[in-house]
């Protein structure tokens, strides 16, 4: 059987599986006693017309052997052996007889022969050839996993449909062990400070600090040692020190060693030791009914693709966790590397976070998306990112493809609560003005992580696609050419290339299409997710009496500070032997030892497993739910487990702490006893004062004029000039519709002479009591010792009235109406009807 | 410099300064109209016409009449302050003005004391009035409208049956009139809430969103504390919705330290509203004056979630796809473990439950509900909050009276006012 016949039949049947579709964790079937299989992330009725990958057509060096025996040697050649031959890459050795010459520069043929060798078509990262090569060996980029998924996507490339089958997962069992015993990073730093951070702000400055001018992220050696701590952890095993990641670049890799690298290396894991040795072990409850414990790494890798992606010119998948460069790993040469600058933060399960800065390509390689873009007239920009806030606006540059602000190709941004979208046509400006924009009104812009697809077409224009459905669109008639494209601009990510609109924000993966994905395209990478995920099996085998028994959660580091735990799912790796009647309640997650405080969202699951609900193609799942775990030593690190409350009848009922006592009170800043009336009060009590209803519609006037403007508390000590001035204006309204009522005014001032001139009506005591007594009593009530004296208000008021009659020729009826209004308003706009 | 040691000392150095500032303002005249003198105010002991007086005008807002002061007076002489208090409630600016500024600023998001009169306050004020069991303010199918005529009728679209009450300052003493919202608003019994299933709470707290702010309003308005202290990072997680960014803006700690701790306890109880909304039309209406509660009634069928539960319950799913997912209206009190055990729920209550009614209740018949009441008009009549032991005791002393009292608010009031009578 010839290679190529191998390589169709793997292509036949992956084509056959992939047709065994389940919603998430796919197909489960049984492959041998100890062993099942997953379809994970099947492609969803993808094209059923098969696309040309996209590949740079002109090899990368010259070939002048036999022609391509077959068709599949000539994909081969185009995918595989004319990115690798070159002599900076794989050629130098492999291509002139080192074995496995898979590059062969004489004989095409052979070096087809032999890359079968070193290839797994159905899971291309899971190549020898890719494996060797992110391992360390040879690569010809500063990470080794960007060499790795570069050539896992010209392996991809060549494997075509067979890739598919990449999604099929075997589940074996895991390492066996007790959850052991473990130590916790403290949550301060001060241990660290004494021991692991001077030789960090000594040794590791030149880079690792963000105001180097070389800084190289994580910025453990930042001056500020909780800074720094928080970046250190992930390179610290407690548990282990020799295994420090801090120890073993020293020791193993040689990284920037400042002096003898073993002796480096000793004095970095004295250091570690001297801080891992003042911390406890955080012992593991024995009365906890505990499944067996695992790594992250102990897991199985559960993201198997199933991407589309055949049209992929750059992808960006952040995996390098360190240093200034994104890789394009799409294996279309020339690779956009992505220089990081500014503010960033390389992010757990990967990704990176733009703080204050960008990522940009050179405008030669950024090139390339103009090449391949124009040459089909349309493209899409995928990404899942986490914006950081819905308040940057510009728009913000999320993936821009431009020469600054006012000049681009295309730009997917952010304003707000919206997405928007910006093309150069034949149809448009240079800027690609108009953008479309996602409705303000759905404000589909999330804080969260978002799948944002952004396609332009000639037939359809532009579109805007967010977690797999369509948001924003154009009613077009011709979306244009791509004709004006200018082939100079730089594509950046987190920024215009001039660094003028910011996107602060998460980049998970970045992919740019050369065409235009279908909505079931976006809806199968939707699907797919983002980021490395693992399948844990947890073992509970010694609870349940049955050797094949497992919970199985699937795990990803979620951020930097987090891991997803989600649907938990019983699976028995011998379907011969599922247990009936298998009760399974309320599941915690442990973490080093100790159960999780916050993310328990499993504790009140009630369960149960038995052969009638048990299936053999997809387990029993237990729980669609999902929750996070916070993140503490570092995936490399942190150990979990499960804890049951009750699991094949047996018991240990979770006893809640009780509640902390209540807080003691305190006793308050004494206050004063009175206070004031506030605005609705004063309207009542003048309304109360003069009779007149507060339905008067003046008075209603004014008061919904000023009733703003009175006091709206009671609090006596807040009272301010303004306020002062409202009650006024409302006192005036009332005193003058009691006085311009003459029925009112006859009733309320018996026997007052309101015909008189001013001069006259008030001339004596008594005709003046016959304003003031009225007013006093309704005003300031009678015999009340809290209120000042009548005598004292008279005096006060009389004073009043004489400056007011003081009015020579003017003195007329009218006049005397005005004083009466003035004497009524000074009696209850004052603190005698104000205060309480 | 002499230093003042103690609180007292304090506050008698503060009464000192502002009667000077008094004094002063006498000699400003009256033109000012500033202020009069207060000074008798803190210098005279009160006796009990002064003591009527204060409890007139803390309770009704206004100064009392020769005839009432003189009643008022008479049974504070006879050793029966409380009686005196009642007189003081039949002032019909108890209702229309105290009970109405204090329940208005629980009826909007704003918290604004400056909206108009609505089934939600005309409710609470109804109740008071009646002496009715103040927990069905949370719980009861129960509403008050306005009997008087010339009013529009009561409308589920509009607010004009209460607007017209208001500006006509009609007497809510007399005019308020005891319904049921099945009969008033049709909302079917089951399903009516007190305060809560109002048109008024619906077009402040159930508009848009996800219905959440009903939860922490009522919180904030009847239980007296906001979200913020009763955080709890240590309960299940299972009953935060999708719509809940696990990883705000990329940091999983933001979710895990503070939302979190909100979430878990509040998602689960809100759940009883899933078949409720405020529906207007946002093109039309945008302020949102002419819309309406509506609830999805058995046999209901939203067409976004294909079951009765409101679209709102499920919008931005894609946050976190592993969220809860709202499947009916059934909720549960997490925080009745945990540090949230303090509230003193009813341990008679079942701590779960469909739908609003009994979530109302669950809230209303906890102990913290009843010391909000108490604290709130204490608050209210006092004109401070409770500051000290002796406040702290009579508190205590006036939830006991409110509790062995069939829970009738009014009584509150009257020994409020008595307590804060002076001396």
């Amino acid at each position: 059987m010839t290679n190529s016949t191998v390589n169709s039949m793997i292509k036949q049947t992956t084509k056959f599986a992939a047709t065994l579709c389940f919603s998430r964790l796919a197909s489960l079937s049984l492959l041998a006693s100890l062993s099942l299989v997953f379809l994970s992330a099947c492609s969803k009725g993808g094209a059923e017309i098969e696309d040309n990958p996209s590949q740079e057509t002109t090899p990368t060096s010259g070939y002048a052997g036999p022609a391509a025996s077959t068709d599949d040697v000539q994909s081969f050649k185009i995918s595989v052996w004319d990115n690798l031959s070159p002599s900076n890459r794989c050629g130098q050795c492999h291509g002139i007889g080192q074995l496995p010459d898979f590059v062969n520069l004489e004989d095409i043929n052979d070096a087809y022969g032999e890359a079968n060798k070193i290839i797994d078509l159905s899971s291309p990262k899971d190549s020898l050839m890719v494996t060797k090569v992110a391992a360390g060996h040879n690569c010809w980029l500063s990470s080794d996993s960007a060499c790795g998924d570069t050539i896992t996507s010209y392996i991809t490339a060549w494997a075509g449909d067979a890739a598919e089958s990449s999604a099929t997962i075997v589940l074996e069992e895991p390492p066996i062990k007790d959850p052991g015993d473990s130590k916790t990073f403290p949550s301060d730093s001060d241990l660290f400070a004494q021991t692991i951070h001077p030789i960090l702000t000594a040794r590791c400055v030149n880079c690792h600090i963000e105001s180097s001018p070389s800084s190289v992220s994580p910025f453990f050696a930042a001056t500020d040692p909780d800074a720094a701590y928080e970046a250190a952890k992930a390179k610290i095993d407690l548990d282990t020190p020799a295994n420090s990641r801090f120890v073993i670049r020293l020791l193993e890799e040689q990284h920037n060693c400042w002096g003898d690298c073993p002796a480096n290396a000793a004095e970095m894991q004295t250091a570690i030791e001297n801080f891992a040795e003042d911390i406890a072990l955080t012992e593991v409850d024995p009365n906890l009914l505990k499944s067996k414990a695992l790594l992250l790494t102990d897991g199985i890798v559960a993201s198997g693709g199933g991407r589309y992606e055949p049209n992929a010119i750059a992808v960006w998948n952040f995996k390098t966790g360190s240093g200034n460069v994104a890789f394009d790993t799409s294996g279309v040469e020339p690779a956009i590397n992505l220089t990081l600058s500014g503010s960033y933060n390389w992010v757990g399960g990967w990704g990176v976070q733009i703080v204050d800065g960008k990522a940009q390509g050179s405008t030669g390689s950024s090139k390339k998306i103009h090449d391949q873009i124009t040459s089909t007239g349309e493209y899409s920009i995928e990404a899942w990112v986490v914006p950081s806030n819905v308040t940057q606006e510009g728009p913000a540059g999320i993936v821009s493809y431009s020469a600054g602000t006012l000049d681009r190709n295309f730009t997917l941004g952010q304003t707000l609560y919206n997405y928007n979208f910006s093309n150069r046509s034949s149809e448009t400006d240079q800027n690609g003005g108009p953008f479309i924009s996602t409705p303000d009104a759905d404000e589909v812009l999330q804080t969260s992580l978002q799948h944002v697809v952004a396609t332009f077409s000639p037939t359809d224009g532009k579109k805007v696609f967010v977690n797999g459905i369509l948001v924003a669109s154009e009613d077009v008639e011709t979306g244009g050419t791509l004709i004006d494209w200018n082939d100079t601009y730089a594509f950046v990510l987190g920024n215009e290339a001039d660094g003028s609109r910011l996107f602060a924000g998460t980049f998970r993966m970045v992919v740019i299409h050369n065409r235009a994905l279908t909505q079931e395209q976006i809806v199968q990478n939707f699907d797919v997710g983002v980021g490395e995920k693992f399948f844990l099996l947890f073992s509970i085998s010694h609870l349940v009496n049955d050797a094949d028994s497992f919970v199985m959660y699937e795990v990803s580091q979620f951020d930097s500070y987090g891991y997803l735990f989600s649907e938990p799912t019983y699976v028995n790796l011998n379907s011969a032997t599922i247990p009936d009647n298998l009760d399974i309640e309320k599941i915690r997650i442990a973490i080093n030892g100790k159960e999780a405080i916050t993310g328990q969202a499993f504790k009140n699951l009630i369960s149960t497993v038995g052969s009638s609900t048990y299936s053999s193609d997809t387990g029993q799942l237990l729980s669609r739910l999902g929750t996070v775990i916070n993140l503490e030593k570092g995936p490399s690190s942190d150990e979990f487990f499960l804890t049951f409350e009750k699991i094949n009848g047996q018991e240990n009922i979770f006893v809640e702490p009780p509640p902390p006592p209540p807080a003691i009170p305190v006793d308050l800043d004494e206050r004063p006893e009175i206070g004031l009336r506030n605005f609705a009060e004063i309207n009542a009590t003048m309304s109360k004062i003069t009779g007149i209803p507060m339905n008067n519609v003046d008075v209603q006037t004014t008061y919904n004029t000023v009733k703003q403007q009175m006091p709206t508390l009671t609090d006596i000590d807040i009272f301010v000039s303004s306020q002062q001035m409202g009650i006024t204006q409302l006192s005036i309204e009332y005193c003058s519709a009691l006085v311009e009522d003459s029925s009112a005014k006859a009733s309320y001032f018996s026997g007052f002479d309101f015909t008189s001139g001013a001069n006259v009506a008030f001339d004596s005591t008594a005709k003046r009591d016959q304003i003031l007594d009225p007013l006093l009593l309704n005003a300031m009530g009678s015999n009340l010792s809290s209120q000042p004296t009548d005598v004292d208000v008279k005096t006060e008021l009389n004073s009043l009235i004489d400056k007011l009659t003081t009015c020579g020729a003017s003195c007329d009826a009218e006049k005397t109406n005005t004083v009466v209004k003035a004497v009524c308003a000074a009696t209850i706009a004052n603190a005698t009807m104000l205060v309480q | 410099m002499k230093m003042i040691s103690n609180n007292k000392q304090i506050a008698r150095s503060y009464r000192e300064r502002i009667r000077t500032k008094k004094k002063l303002s006498l000699k400003i005249g009256l033109l000012c109209l500033a202020t009069l003198s207060v000074s008798s105010l803190f210098s005279v002991s009160a006796g009990p016409r002064e003591q009527a007086k204060r409890i007139h005008d803390r309770l009704a807002g206004v100064p009392p009449s020769e005839t009432v002061l003189n009643s008022m007076e008479a049974s504070i002489i006879a050793n029966d302050a409380n009686a005196a208090a009642y007189t003081a409630m039949e002032h019909s600016d108890f209702y229309r003005t105290t009970l109405k500024n204090m329940a208005t600023p629980w009826t909007n998001e704003a918290q604004t004391v400056f909206a108009p009169l609505n089934d939600y306050s005309a409710t609470f004020i109804g109740i008071v009035r009646d002496d009715t069991d103040i927990r069905e303010m949370l719980t009861g199918n129960i509403i008050y409208t306005g009997n008087e005529s010339g009013l529009p009728s009561y409308s589920n679209t509009n607010n004009n049956h209460y607007q017209s009450m208001d500006d006509n300052f009609s007497d809510l003493k007399v005019v308020l009139q005891e319904g049921t919202q099945t009969s008033v608003t049709g909302l079917e019994a089951e399903a009516t809430a007190g305060v809560l299933t109002t048109r008024a709470a619906a077009k402040a707290f159930l508009i848009d969103g996800t219905n959440r702010a009903q939860f922490r309003f009522t919180l904030i308005n009847h239980l007296c504390g906001d979200l913020e202290p009763l955080k709890d990072i240590s309960r299940a997680a299972d009953r935060i919705r999708q719509d809940v960014s696990r990883s705000p803006g990329g940091d999983s700690r933001i979710f895990n330290n503070s939302c979190y701790g909100c979430h878990a306890g509040m998602d689960p109880m809100i759940q009883s509203f899933a078949y409720y909304n405020y529906e207007y039309d946002v093109a039309t209406d945008p302020d949102a004056e002419n819309g309406q509660l509506v609830y999805n009634s058995q046999g209901a069928t939203d067409a976004t979630t294909g079951t009765r539960v409101q679209a709102k319950y499920h919008i931005n799913g894609a946050n976190f796809p592993y969220g809860y997912i709202t499947e009916n209206d059934n909720w549960n009190n997490y925080w009745r473990q945990g540090q949230n055990a303090n509230i003193g729920w009813d341990d008679s209550l079942p701590g779960s439950g469909n739908g609003a009614k009994s979530m109302g209740r669950e809230l209303a018949y906890s102990a913290k509900f009843s010391q909000c009441q108490v604290e709130k008009v204490f608050e209210n009549v006092c004109l401070r909050k409770p500051g000290n032991d002796a406040d702290r005791t009579q508190v205590s002393t006036m939830i006991d009276s409110l509790m062995t009292n069939s829970f009738q608010l009014k009584r509150t009031f009257a020994e409020s006012a008595v307590y804060c009578m002076g001396e």
